[in-house]
């Protein structure tokens, strides 16, 4: 397969046949369970950026998300900003948060780096649960006020327009994954990743490229937070918690740690494999074993992922 | 000697109790090709690693590039600022091509823009007579020798004003050392001062203008090639050495 298709046909294809799909499937149900995909599918790529493309073991990408989710919340419900804004704020606090948890990181390695993000994280979730008359505290924020661009009220129209919505956020948060990707700015990432000596004494400053790694990396992730509040219309302090973090790492590591793609095939994947689960009855719980397996028996057969598998069939 | 370029004055650094390199201080002339020779463990590769700050700095003594003091500095500021190394053991970006892999050098360590970028890709690849039909392999998938070439033509293309080469010639065959001979010569003729490393001494005398001897990381011996093969000290170090 050439790249020409692997990177540009094969892509367009699934984005059409995402577009095309609510023409098709017209239940509100399976409409939500595309966008809490698609919401993943964000999450899972650019988390890609930190933890994938520059070797970050960023255990605190789900920091973002929350804080895109308080954001908007707050700043659509008790300051009464159009939701819109609120949402695109989200794309401005993810990242600032960023730059705070990025200092103390930037020089450290490894298992410090992972115990310094996950501790961080735990951190803005215990400021938000003890804010309570700003964030609700444990119980949360409810009523968010709906997305309503013009006459169109988006809570009338069977989720298509926040299909829509969420599909595109999806599609320019990838273009800007693959842009960065492709600059030299993002080889400098992968340089870094692999061989740091190497890289400094071709001038890449590590620090700085981590920093800006993981600020980059939280611009969509907030912004998808912000829309997560707007859509559900609550903000729960359990988006900072482990059950989140470990589904979307499960996306990260089945898709392919490196890929922009891989995370946003798995994110789809699983999120209708978790789905499907949970309707059986008796399965409820058990997804989350399903999900382990299917980590731990990709980790041991394609550690590139799965679409590193495909590429590798398909050469 | 024209004009100083680098200055090491009282270099040291320490592991632990280990003195890897002790109070070393010598001067390198611009234009020059100045060697650094020793046996094996001498303290050839952390003079340079202290002198780059790649991974470490000197634990006390100063560095003089271009007249500033730059041991203090970050590593990334030091290459950028024209003092630019390879590597002992090979070092690539396995997921970085041939052209990627110059151009990241040539943005971050020679400010070029991505369009410049490429164009001094072509001129530096030709200078390092690297096969035109690979440049877009993967790192990881060249010869011993390709990577040696590509981590010289990525140091080059940010026009260095001093390339620090530590032990290039290693694992290479007759043929590669004598064309990598030629190649460092065309460089240094360009006007780039050149630091070798090198542990074979008959190699390092044929392209030094002038050279220091390491030992147990302290200096044995400089001056002239001609006159530190005459030196006792150094044929004892080298004999004791096992070379
Ligand atoms: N990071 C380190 N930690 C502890 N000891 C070190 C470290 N790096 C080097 N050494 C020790 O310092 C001494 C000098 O090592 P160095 O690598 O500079 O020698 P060299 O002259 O480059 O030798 P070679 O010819 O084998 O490359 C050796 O005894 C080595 O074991
Ligand atoms: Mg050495």
């Amino acid at each position: 397969m050439t790249p020409m298709i692997r990177n540009v046909v094969l892509p367009l294809a699934a984005l059409i046949a995402l577009a095309l799909t609510p023409i098709f499937v017209i239940d509100s149900y399976t409409r939500h369970l595309f966008i809490i995909a698609f919401i993943y599918a964000i999450i899972a790529s650019n988390w890609n950026l930190s933890l994938g493309q520059c070797g970050v073991f960023n255990f605190g990408h789900l920091t973002f998300f929350g804080v895109g989710v308080y954001t908007t919340a707050i700043l659509a419900k008790t300051v009464g900003l159009n939701p819109l804004l609120a949402i695109a704020a989200a794309g401005v606090t993810a990242p600032i948060v960023a730059f705070l948890m990025a200092a103390p990181v930037a020089r450290l390695k490894g298992i410090y780096v992972v115990l310094v993000t996950f501790a961080f994280s735990q951190l803005v979730m215990q400021l938000v649960l003890s804010q309570s008359q700003i964030t609700g505290g444990a119980e949360g924020m409810v009523r968010i006020p709906y997305l309503k661009i013009g006459d169109y009220s988006f809570i009338r129209d069977y989720k298509l327009g926040y299909y829509y919505l969420c599909l595109g956020l999806l599609v320019v948060s990838t273009i800007f994954l693959i842009l960065i990707a492709r600059s030299p700015f993002g080889k400098s990432l992968k340089a870094v990743r692999d061989a740091e000596d190497y890289a400094v004494s071709r001038g890449i400053s590590v620090s700085r490229q981590r920093v800006l790694a993981l600020a980059l990396s939280a611009i969509f992730t907030g912004v998808a937070g912000g829309f997560y509040a707007i859509y559900l219309r609550v903000a729960s302090p359990e988006v900072f918690g482990f059950g989140t973090l470990t589904l979307a790492l499960s996306m990260l590591l089945i898709g392919g740690v490196g890929t922009t793609y891989g995370p946003i095939v798995a994110a789809l994947a699983i999120s209708f494999a978790t789905e499907s689960l949970a309707g059986i009855r008796g399965f409820e719980e058990a997804r989350y074993i399903v999900i382990a397996v299917a980590m731990i028996l990709v980790l041991r057969l394609a550690p590139e992922g799965i679409l590193g598998l495909f590429r590798r069939l398909t050469g | 000697m024209t004009n100083a370029i680098i200055e090491v004055v009282d270099a040291c650094k320490s592991f632990g109790g280990l003195k890897a390199v002790k109070d070393v201080s010598f001067t390198v002339g611009a234009g020059e090709i100045f060697g650094i020779a020793g046996p094996n463990g001498s303290g050839k590769s952390t003079l340079f690693n202290l002198m780059t700050g790649i991974p470490y700095g000197p634990t006390s003594g100063e560095i003089r590039f271009d007249g500033t003091r730059i041991d203090r500095w970050p590593a990334h500021a030091i290459a950028r600022s024209g003092l630019c190394r390879t590597f002992q053991k090979d070092a690539e970006f396995p997921d970085l091509t041939v052209l990627e892999t110059l151009l990241v050098s040539a943005v971050y360590n020679g400010d070029l823009s991505a369009s410049e970028a490429a164009n001094e890709a072509q001129s530096v690849l030709e200078l390092a007579q690297f096969d035109p039909n690979r440049v877009d392999m993967l790192s990881s998938e060249l010869s011993v020798y390709e990577k040696k070439q590509l981590m010289i033509a990525s140091a080059l293309i940010s026009k260095p004003k001093v390339l620090m080469l530590d032990e290039p010639a290693s694992g290479l065959t007759k043929p590669e050392i004598a064309k990598l001979d030629a190649l460092l010569l065309g460089v240094n003729r360009a006007g780039v001062t050149i630091l070798l490393i090198e542990h074979v001494l008959s190699l390092l005398l044929s392209v030094s203008q002038r050279l220091i001897v390491l030992n147990q990381g302290a200096i044995l011996a400089q001056g002239l090639p001609a006159d530190v093969v005459k030196d006792p000290a150094v044929a004892e170090a080298y004999l004791g050495g096992g070379v």
